[in-house]
């Protein structure tokens, strides 16, 4: 008796596996396009009916993961096992095991590139030639909360480190908390501070440092030191450590501290939870001998995959090309709110995020990660680890850089 | 008397201890009743107004249904194998402890210590090239590696029952697989139910595996519906939190349906203090 | 039920130790190891077979990304023990394993025995231990991190401000209360499920033990000791065994939680197992740190069921 009964429900599970497990393909004719998304399905699903509409005879098949780490697991894996979709997303994490396994298509010269700004292109791209399409940029800087800025007596937002850091000891007099900053990743600071220096070299920072010319500690040490002051000074507390952009996000939505470091994903938030907050983006304070600046990079860009066969590249394409018109482009930025840097399609950023939203479109963007030439998540882990160490007080700025140094001599 | 006020006593001890415990739990259920500026202004006070939106959006999505009719499929069929194979090889080697079965029993031990991420990819590949990638039935092969945990635990078990009733079995005429089905599966139930409680939160639960096996929408399962609220740079985290509580409510009827089994188990009345 | 009705044998005289003396025929010896056998496949097919792989690949520069690959010998193994950050990882990996073990024990044991007791709301205490076992640890380390947030605002903090004037503490943030934080949590959450654990085998110790006992005069404690302890000892051996490999395993936890900072103070092999392979694209490197880590974790798994199993035998 108990047995028939178990035995009965092993069946029917089995059986109603063996059903659904042979449910697929509409078999109705259009050209079926798998498609790996980075974008979340809320977000993604308008786009794909935007293209189906314009492309009746297609049909994306989208499957979804999560970024980062899980998107990256999930496309290796089957990157690897040759069941990688047809279109997917090059980030920085993939780039060079992607390109130089061959798995994505040179799109160089592809038309739709044309409208793509070159720091996008050189971003997924290497020696000249492009393998992702990215049509949009991200940048992260300073939020200040003008009401506590006025309470300590400042109308406006410093533009130097030197007059950053007075405006901090005055809102710390006026008892207020006056910045915090997440270093659970490379810190927004840090990264605009190298990017401003960047900026000004030619060849940029990153080529001396991994041609062997220069190194971290001559490059990054002055801005290490700079940045441990904060902490050695008592104006941030150590402790911040421990915290994500959402808790600094969330301290600052409720009043309770002056600036922090962020990027345009915190602003819903922030106007759900404070609707009468008046708030402002503006870029990390400059150094002496340095230009405020931003961090931010160039968005993952959208690749195909070399294994495909003819007809579906051909396909792929029909997506890319679309994804970067008008059209696509603004429903792309409807669902997403990235800032898109397409030529031909003028892209409506929220008023508060309007200073970096220009830095934007002049790629005047930089981050470590992303510009490193090699060993690029081995140098970021460490380089994360180090500062943290460094605020702790376990490791002095120029140790930070050795370290970097070493890890990159060892990889 | 003295074990009345006793009783009381440890009432009251044990369920403020729980409900310390179960401050979390509160924090997400309470979480998913405010909107999400609500949640960041403050996140652990109780809603301001009973907000249902996040429950609406969830279950108004026909989508959820079709992932839940996947995770009991794959969870059913997972979870009962598990047992089954675990239970098989707990008796043989219970029945008959030969150095050579002892060792085999060593040997399967290692099935634990490996880092699920580290044999990930391999068999991944050795499933695509039994077609089995993106089906649910490969989901469920993956997940029988369970089966060496649920061994461990029954075998433990299996030890503390009295020698007699296989005898009485082997005196009746009965062969081994109808002394293991009738007599000793009856007597094991307490830990069947212990350890199937548990291989059911983790398969029902688990993330890491259906991301990388299944890519079609109508094959996913509840937890990669959940997933589906995350993105890089922000999560609406009361959503979030609402699709993890839609998806974790079948769990908690489970439990709370199979908890009185754990309890009545081998003996009649049980402990008493 | 017609198990009561069975005379029953002591503990110790269980299945097993007759057995031994009762050896059957060749016919029965076949059915029986067939009884094995679906186990036995598994284990090759789902164990076996990739941790060949996985060894095979640890010799090689394998980026996971392409099967063109080519020999390096033994090189990843020398980068992994010169790696200051894979001792960092190991460090920790061992003390979240020890740790758990030893307190989850220690808790859970006392804890069974009183939930295992007639009290008024015991099954929603039961179903509130139990509880952290249902959501997926991922989900419980982001509601932990809110929980133990540094800042003043965090809810530990500001309770603690509230009850006793005591200043924010830096739960994440300080490499030694982050290391306590993180074990803490993996304390909690397991905890409830190993009582759950004990109180089954608590079932089957048999009630006249304790009336003996109580005729015999014994107090509560003595028949804790005397009694209870001893019989749960089988229980022990699995449950300690079963932190242990978990412990060892430990990612969800730490890397929601602390993303093994700050610095590398909550780092663990198994997160840079999965750094290694899946974000950096040294997947040679990253197998021969599986590789590695499956042996010591077997050596250590195994030392300690030999360790129980011993006092188990002096118990019984």
């Amino acid at each position: 008796m108990k047995r028939s009964r178990v035995a009965a429900a092993v069946a029917s599970a089995a059986l109603a596996l063996s059903i659904t497990a042979c449910g697929s393909d509409a078999g109705d004719g259009r050209t079926k396009l798998t498609y790996l998304s980075w974008t979340g399905e809320e977000q993604m699903t308008p786009i794909i009916e935007a293209f189906e509409e314009a492309n009746p005879d297609i049909d994306v098949e989208a499957s979804y993961a999560p970024p980062v780490a899980e998107y990256i697991q999930t496309l290796q894996t089957r990157v690897l096992s040759g069941t990688a979709p047809d279109v997917f997303l090059i980030a920085a994490e993939n780039k060079t095991s992607l390109i130089d396994g061959g798995h994505v298509v040179d799109l160089t010269g592809e038309p739709f590139l044309e409208k793509i700004p070159d720091f996008n292109k050189e971003t997924y791209g290497r020696d000249g030639k492009v393998y992702g399409m990215s049509i949009s940029s991200w940048a992260a800087g300073y939020l200040y909360n003008k009401d506590l800025l006025a309470e300590a007596g400042y109308d406006s937002v410093p533009e130097t480190w030197d007059e950053f850091l007075q405006m901090c000891r005055d809102l710390e007099a006026a008892g207020i908390t006056p910045f915090i900053e997440s270093v659970d990743q490379m810190p927004t600071t840090l990264s605009a501070w190298i990017g401003a220096q960047s900026s000004e070299m030619d060849p940029p920072l990153d080529e001396l440092i991994f041609s062997g010319e220069s190194t971290f500690e001559e490059q990054w040490t002055p801005a290490l030191e700079e940045y441990n002051r904060i902490f050695t000074e008592g104006i941030v507390s150590p402790d911040v450590v421990g915290l994500d952009g959402d808790m600094v996000r969330d301290e600052f939505a409720n009043g309770r501290v002056a600036v922090i470091n962020a990027g345009p994903w915190v602003i819903n938030a922030i106007r759900e939870a404070a609707p009468d907050l008046e708030f402002e983006f503006a870029p990390v304070p400059g150094l002496p001998d340095g230009k405020p600046f931003q961090a931010g990079a160039a968005t993952p860009g959208y690749a195909i995959n070399s294994k495909a066969d003819e007809e579906k590249q051909a396909v792929a394409k029909k997506f890319l090309a679309f994804l970067a018109s008008p059209e696509g482009v603004e429903v792309f930025e409807e669902q997403t709110n990235d800032v898109t840097v397409t030529s031909d399609f003028e892209p409506t950023p929220d008023p508060a995020f309007e200073p970096l939203a220009a830095a934007i479109r002049e790629g005047e963007l930089y981050l470590p990660m992303i510009s490193w030439q090699r060993s690029e998540d081995v140098l970021n882990v460490e380089a994360v680890a180090q500062i943290q160490r460094m605020i702790q007080g376990q490791v002095s700025p120029q140790g930070v850089a050795q370290a970097l140094d070493a890890k990159l001599a060892s990889s | 008397m003295t074990t009345s006020v006793r009783r009381l006593v440890l009432s009251v001890a044990m369920i403020a201890l729980a409900c310390f415990i179960a401050i979390p739990l509160y924090y997400i259920l309470v979480n998913t009743f405010k909107t999400q500026g609500d949640m960041v202004a403050a996140p652990l006070s109780p809603p301001t107004q009973l907000f249902l939106g996040n429950y609406q959006e969830v279950l108004s999505d026909p989508r959820i249904y079709r992932s839940f009719l996947n995770t009991f499929l794959v969870t059913a069929a997972a979870v009962v194998l598990q047992l089954l194979v675990g239970a098989l090889a707990a008796f043989a080697m219970v029945v008959r402890t030969t150095t050579l079965n002892r060792v085999i029993g060593a040997v399967l031990l290692l099935g634990f210590i490996v880092p699920g991420q580290s044999t990930l990819i391999p068999l991944y590949r050795t499933l695509v090239g039994f077609q089995l990638v993106d089906t649910l039935p490969g989901l469920v092969i993956m997940y029988l590696g369970g089966s060496i945990f649920c061994y461990f635990l029954i075998q433990g078990y299996m030890r503390t029952l009295p020698y007699e009733i296989i005898e009485a079995g082997r005196l009746d005429g009965a062969g081994s697989f109808q002394i293991f089905w009738r007599l000793v599966l009856p007597l094991i139930k307490p830990i069947l139910v212990t350890v199937g409680v548990f291989q059911t939160m983790w398969v029902w639960n688990d993330f890491l595996l259906p991301t990388v096996m299944i890519s079609t929408p109508e094959k996913r399962t509840v937890v990669l519906q959940v997933y589906n609220a995350v993105s890089e740079f922000t999560t609406d985290w009361p959503m979030f939190m609402t699709v993890s509580v839609v998806a974790l409510v079948p769990m908690v009827v489970f439990f709370v349906l199979t908890q009185r089994h754990i309890v009545n188990g081998l003996l009649a009345g049980g402990v008493k203090g | 039920m017609t198990t009561t009705m069975l005379p029953r044998a002591t503990v110790r005289e269980g299945l097993v130790a007759r057995s031994r003396r009762r050896p059957g025929g060749w016919k029965q010896l076949a059915v029986n190891q067939a009884f094995l056998l679906p186990a036995i496949v598994v284990f090759v097919f789902l164990f076996v077979v990739p941790l060949a792989q996985s060894f095979y690949w640890s010799l090689t520069d394998f980026t996971g990304y392409s099967s063109d690959v080519t020999f390096v010998g033994l090189s990843n193994y020398r980068t992994i023990l010169t790696d200051p950050s894979m001792l960092a990882a190991l460090g920790f990996t061992l003390l979240f394993g020890v740790g758990t073990t030893v307190v989850v024990t220690l808790i859970a044991i006392p804890l069974a025995v009183q939930l295992n007791k007639r009290f008024f709301g015991r099954n929603l205490v039961r179903s509130l231990w139990f509880f952290p076992a249902i959501p997926s640890m991922a989900i419980l380390g982001l509601v932990w991190r809110y929980i133990l947030s540094p800042l003043e605002s965090g809810v530990v903090n500001s309770t603690l401000q509230d009850l006793f004037g005591v200043g924010p503490l830096a739960w994440l943030s300080d490499g030694t209360l982050a290391r306590v934080s993180v074990i803490v949590v993996g304390i909690w959450a397991a905890a409830g499920w190993h009582a759950v654990l004990y109180m089954a085998y608590l079932q089957s110790i048999p009630n006249e033990y304790y009336e003996v006992a109580r005729i015999d005069g014994a107090s509560a404690r003595q028949q804790f000791f005397g009694i209870t302890l001893p019989l749960l000892t089988p229980a022990l051996v699995i449950s300690t065994f079963l932190l242990m490999t978990a412990g060892l395993k430990v990612f969800d936890l730490p890397y929601t939680l602390t993303n093994g900072g700050p610095g590398f103070s909550t780092y663990t092999i198994t997160q840079s197992i999965v750094v290694a392979g899946v974000s950096q694209g040294r997947y040679g490197l990253a197998s021969a740190l599986a590789v590695l880590f499956t042996i010591a974790v077997a050596a250590l798994a195994f030392g300690q069921l030999w360790l129980t199993k011993t006092i188990e035998r002096r118990f019984v």
